[in-house]
């Protein structure tokens, strides 16, 4: 206690000194020598304040300091040593002017106290975090721990060697003042002008700082949102020209929440298209303490298998047995509720994509979301503010639930409710400030469509996830909207990892969080704090990680494969493929028949295109062969090969392994060539042509060939079988209609889904420009 | 001899499950393995399969592996001519 009213007197008598040097000469006639004891009292004061300060610090009971803040230990004695030299100063000072009864030497105090604090500031500077950001971090304890602690940081070190280069000056012109000689003007400016000087300085500052948090995101973690951490009008997401405020968001989630809670179930499983619908679910679910199952896939077998006794499923769209969000939200008051909940005990379930293998269920704790979402915000968040989020993915996968609903809340930015489809559409945002997170099946279409580039009045910010963006095509869709699209790294299991921006090469940041190691068979292994288990994750990426921690990805472990005893790497032979620059994109797989063989499914590329035109397909298939024959044994040379228009995936985009091997082992035939296929759990989607050469059209109306309604039908049959593992025979024929022909050599669409439950495989088909030709059900054989 | 050229290019495409290809397209005297010009490029796990289905289509075995037996595989013509000399009927 003692050493706090030292302080405050030194303090006081400090800020005093000019007023009482200049009262006690004019107005009460002190002497020089009686008026030095003052400034020899002071730095008696002084010499105490700081005896005490490190007897303190030396005690252990923390090295607090006059000016509050904690310090390191250097930092401390360094402090120390300048008080110490003050104090040798004001001694010599004070015994001079008391020897000679002299005014000069007084007047230097205001001198000594001026580069006293420069020397301060200045230490503060040198041994970090400077003093202005300690201010900072004493005013909002928040943040020394926000993802925006580096911005706010450097901000602040500014401000600190501002207030050095302050010192400096008003050092200069005290010195100046003790030397004019006249006692007026030296406490004019240092007992008043140097004070207004100060509160200038503090004023301006403050202006540049609420104009510098205007310029800054306003962060909450989604967990310690309140009702009133937003303005109620700011708007959270929009559809064209109607937007969903923050006022209605905040009572549409407690509606929601009012109904769950009104209910037993307590996981529930969610499926919203409409990302606003899915945000107010999901956080009705997270304040109510209802696990959450996040599933992108809402096919019936699905959601059967996944919908054990007891759990609800919320939904937006019709489904038998499902609670409809639109009809909870237009049938429940809102009662307004509204809490922040514990991030670590909101549990919810993700569901893989499946790109290696079967989807498979991974359960997350919120934690997990938050403590990426701090990271996503320090990295990228800077780049965010003022912008709108559009999305061209789905936010049922994890990427999309990060990028496209969670980091607008969590950042107060306005979200589109609707996904951007078709690459065309991108062309309406160029009068917005956009974030786009988007995927690698999206932007290979705009690079493929977009004839020229799109004038963005704000240069728009991409991200894509879900697989690698190719080089090629991240240039060209660079050239179409002026970014380089920032590729990030991760998975459902691992959340983020690493980011990149191919102008910058194929070397992968890892997020600061993340701890990069070589794990099992050569595969990357990630420690962060948003994985659970102490041991980490291992990926089936193969990896090479350099010093500082950056790494290249090698392709997946599953990559490298045995064909008949001879080991190969898939991605060695696409490279090889594509090295021909025929090739746009290319997938070797692995096939087991009655030998071991790979299997190339390839998109060529306009030159691949107008090469090949019209030749048959041995000859291609010949064409690749020699070229591999260079490099490659012919034991792993592909066997088998495919030229479609796009490599088959899901609806999300992803590429599969499966999903082409699948398409393999249906063989090549000449009655039916596949383009395109789209494969989900369940549903099928093919675009077809069946040739005019194929044995369909014999002795069917010879001179108007047209696809017989047997051969439709049997064609469903053959594709549900093959690629929707259903029973191949064809129990009945129902409501089936045949309204337009099926002509040979015309591109047409097939669409199909099947029902495991009632056995049933529903079909149409239709032409290029979308009109319905057939339709049906086929009833299947009962598998025996 | 045309007869048996063409059983035999069916045979091959049949035993070794060969895509995209028609007899028409196997040249008689071409060879089936490795490159060469309108070679097969078959390869050596292939010629254990075509091996067994020779057997098994003409009755005509190979039982000892040497120089000699590859330059039955050398072609369609080569086979022929081996399976006409050696075939038991």
């Amino acid at each position: 206690m003692k050493s706090v009213a030292g302080k405050v007197i030194f303090a006081a008598l400090s800020v005093l000194y000019p007023a009482l040097v200049f009262c006690g000469l004019v107005f009460w006639d002190i002497s020089p020598r009686r008026l030095s004891l003052l400034l020899i009292g002071l730095a008696f004061v002084l010499f105490f304040n700081t005896t005490q300060g490190r007897r303190n610090a030396a005690g252990g009971a923390g090295t607090v300091q006059g000016n509050g803040a904690a310090t390191a230990g250097g930092e401390g004695a360094a402090n120390s040593l300048k008080d110490y030299a003050l104090v040798v100063l004001m001694l010599a000072c004070g015994g001079v002017s008391f020897f000679a009864d002299s005014l000069l030497f007084l007047e230097f105090y205001p001198v000594l106290v001026s580069l006293s604090l420069l020397a301060f500031f200045g230490i503060s500077l040198w041994k970090k975090p400077s003093f202005a950001f300690r201010m900072a971090c004493l005013g909002d304890r928040r943040v020394a721990t926000s993802p925006e602690r580096a911005f706010v940081e450097r901000y602040c070190d500014r401000v600190t060697l501002a207030w050095c280069g302050f010192f400096v000056f008003n050092a200069t012109v005290a010195t100046f003042t003790v030397f004019v000689g006249d006692s007026r003007i030296w406490s004019l400016y240092n007992g008043l002008i140097s004070y207004i000087l100060i509160g200038l300085f503090f004023a301006i500052e403050w202006t540049i700082r609420k104009m510098m948090q205007k310029k800054m995101h306003s962060y909450i973690p989604v967990c310690a949102l309140e009702r009133d951490s937003r303005p109620s009008d700011m708007v959270v997401c929009f559809d064209g020209d109607s937007v969903r405020t923050w006022a209605d968001f905040t009572d549409d989630v407690s509606k929601v929440r009012r109904y769950l809670e009104a209910r037993e179930n307590t996981p529930w499983i969610i499926h919203c298209e409409d990302s606003y619908y899915f945000m107010v679910g999901l956080l009705a679910m997270l304040q109510g303490g209802r696990k959450a199952l996040v599933t992108a896939n809402r096919q019936e077998a699905f959601i059967k298998e996944i919908q054990k006794p007891g759990y609800g499923f919320l939904t937006d769209e019709p489904f038998a047995g499902a609670t409809l969000i639109q009809d909870v939200l237009k049938d429940t008051e809102s009662d307004g509720r509204w809490n922040t909940f514990d991030k670590n005990s909101a549990a919810m379930v993700m569901y893989t994509s499946g790109t290696t293998g079967e989807p498979k269920m991974v359960p997350k704790m919120f934690c997990q979301f938050e403590n990426e979402l701090f990271e996503l915000v320090k990295v990228f968040g800077d780049g965010w503010v003022n912008r709108k989020v559009y999305s061209t993915v789905n936010h049922h996968h994890i990427y999309g639930l990060l990028f496209t609903v969670l980091l607008p809340t969590a950042t107060g930015l306005p979200y589109r409710r609707h996904r951007i489809d078709y690459p065309s559409e991108l062309v309406s945002l160029s009068g917005e400030a956009a974030v786009i997170a988007s995927s690698p099946a999206y932007l290979k279409r705009l690079a493929a469509d977009a004839e020229q580039p799109i004038p963005f009045k704000t240069t728009p910010i991409i991200y894509s996830s879900g697989g690698p963006l190719p080089e090629e095509v991240a240039r060209k869709c660079e050239g179409i909207t002026g970014y380089w699209t920032t590729e990030i790294y991760g998975s459902t299991e691992t959340g983020g990892i690493a980011y990149r921006q191919s102008k910058n090469g194929p070397i992968w940041k890892p997020f600061e969080v993340c701890k990069m190691s070589i794990g099992e068979n050569d595969c990357l292994n990630v420690k962060s704090s948003y994985i659970l288990e102490p041991e980490g994750f291992t990926t089936g990426d193969l990896v090479e990680i350099y010093d500082d921690g950056r790494f290249l990805l090698k392709g997946r472990a599953d990559s490298i494969v045995k064909i008949e005893e001879k080991r190969i790497s898939l991605p060695e032979v696409e490279a090889r493929l594509k090295q021909t620059g025929l090739v746009q994109d290319v997938r070797v797989v692995p096939m087991v028949g009655k030998r071991q063989y790979l299997a190339a499914a390839i998109v060529l590329n306009a030159e691949g295109r107008d090469k090949f035109k019209d030749q048959p397909k041995l000859e291609i298939n010949n064409f690749f062969k020699a070229h591999l024959a260079q490099y490659l044994e012919n034991t792993v040379t592909p066997k088998k090969w495919r030229y479609m228009e796009e490599l088959p995936q899901d609806t999300q985009g992803k590429i599969k392994m499966r999903d082409i091997q699948a398409m393999f082992n249906l063989p090549e035939s000449k009655n039916f060539k596949i383009l395109k296929m789209h494969r989900e759990p369940g549903a099928l989607s093919l675009k077809l042509v069946f040739p005019a050469d194929s044995d369909f059209y014999d002795g069917h109306f010879p001179a108007f060939k047209l696809l017989p309604a047997i051969a439709q039908v049997d064609m469903v049959a053959v594709f549900a079988h093959a690629l929707l593992e259903t029973p191949r025979a064809v129990q009945k024929i129902q409501r089936t209609k045949f309204s337009y022909p099926v002509l040979p050599d015309a591109v047409t669409n097939l669409e199909m889904t099947y029902k495991a439950e009632s056995n049933k495989v529903l079909f149409t088909y239709t032409n290029e420009a979308g009109r319905m030709l057939s339709t049906g059900t086929l009833l299947m054989q009962a598998a025996t | 001899m045309s007869d048996l050229n063409q059983k035999i290019k069916e045979v091959i495409i049949k035993a070794l499950e060969l895509e995209d290809i028609t007899p028409a397209d196997i040249v008689d005297n071409a060879p089936l393995f490795g490159e060469g010009e309108n070679s097969l490029g078959l390869d050596s796990i292939d010629a254990l399969e075509l091996g067994i289905a020779i057997k098994e289509n003409f009755g005509v075995s190979f039982s000892v592996v040497n120089e000699e037996t590859k330059k039955h595989f050398a072609s369609v013509n080569a086979l022929a001519a081996y399976i006409s000399a050696n075939s038991p009927s």
